[in-house]
């Protein structure tokens, strides 16, 4: 069995001070009234980003190491360019988040033990997988069952309704937008076009 | 999501915690009624000295 020292023997271990800056998207929930969101990962049952605070790894495999582990899978994912996040499931909000403690650098992103968003803004899901996120800027914000917040183009709205996705309410997406950062006290998100 | 393998370990102390302070709890402040000013003590009136009666030589 190998263990963390076995394997991190074989990787370089650098120190530094500056917090390593990455791209991160996340589900996002909040009330019927729209207040009280919430940044959720994008994998069901991880724990939310609450605002104002430090979001700590942990791992759910395994209580006997600390996230991340190099031999797990554990801690809080980021990757170095933002086209990679086209590939993760149902992401409603797009950010910059800052990384510190301890950080494994992979080939395409990062797993790190604390983390917090330094920039963000809502994203149509759907325009995202389809093309560039500078495109994917939502009209509406689609307010579901279990409190789920899905923002969405104008055009995907009417998709969604026509699959018999009709949302229960609906929120301007530049309200939610607003409101999502001033809640977690962040900037916009300028995505590079 | 796959991020590939991992390339090496990176321990960041950073000087400052990359997070904002926690919002501040506001509590309604009122006012502190003014302070009423203390009545004046009431003296109860001394007792006249009762006259002396003289008496004669």
């Amino acid at each position: 069995m190998k263990t963390a020292n076995s394997v991190a023997h074989a990787l370089p271990v650098d120190l530094t001070v500056e917090p390593i800056l990455a791209w991160r998207s996340w589900t996002l929930t909040g009330r019927r009234d729209g207040e009280g969101l919430l940044l959720r990962p994008v994998t069901a049952g991880s724990r939310a980003w609450r605002p104002r605070e430090i979001a700590q790894a942990t791992c759910r495999l395994a209580w006997s190491h600390e996230a991340p582990n190099l031999d797990c899978s554990c801690g809080l994912h980021a990757t170095r360019e933002i086209e990679t996040l086209r590939r993760t499931r149902c992401p409603a909000v797009l950010g910059r988040v800052a990384l510190w403690g301890r950080v494994i650098e992979h080939e395409l992103g990062y797993r790190a033990r604390f983390a917090y968003p330094q920039r963000l803004r809502l994203i149509c899901q759907f325009c995202f997988w389809q093309g560039h996120a500078a495109a994917s800027t939502p009209d509406v914000v689609a307010w579901y069952a279990r409190d789920l917040l899905v923002p969405m183009c104008v055009r995907h709205l009417g998709v969604a309704e026509a699959n018999g996705m009709k949302p229960r309410r609906v929120f301007p997406a530049a309200l939610v937008d607003l409101r999502l950062r001033e809640t977690y006290a962040v900037d916009t998100l300028v995505v590079p076009a | 999501m796959d991020i590939g393998l991992p390339k090496r370990v990176i321990e960041i102390e950073p000087a400052t915690l990359p997070v904002p302070e926690p919002a501040p709890i506001l509590e309604p402040t009122v006012e502190p009624l003014p302070a009423e000013p203390e009545p004046a003590p009431v003296h109860a009136p001394e007792p006249e000295d009762a006259p002396t009666r003289e008496t004669p030589a």
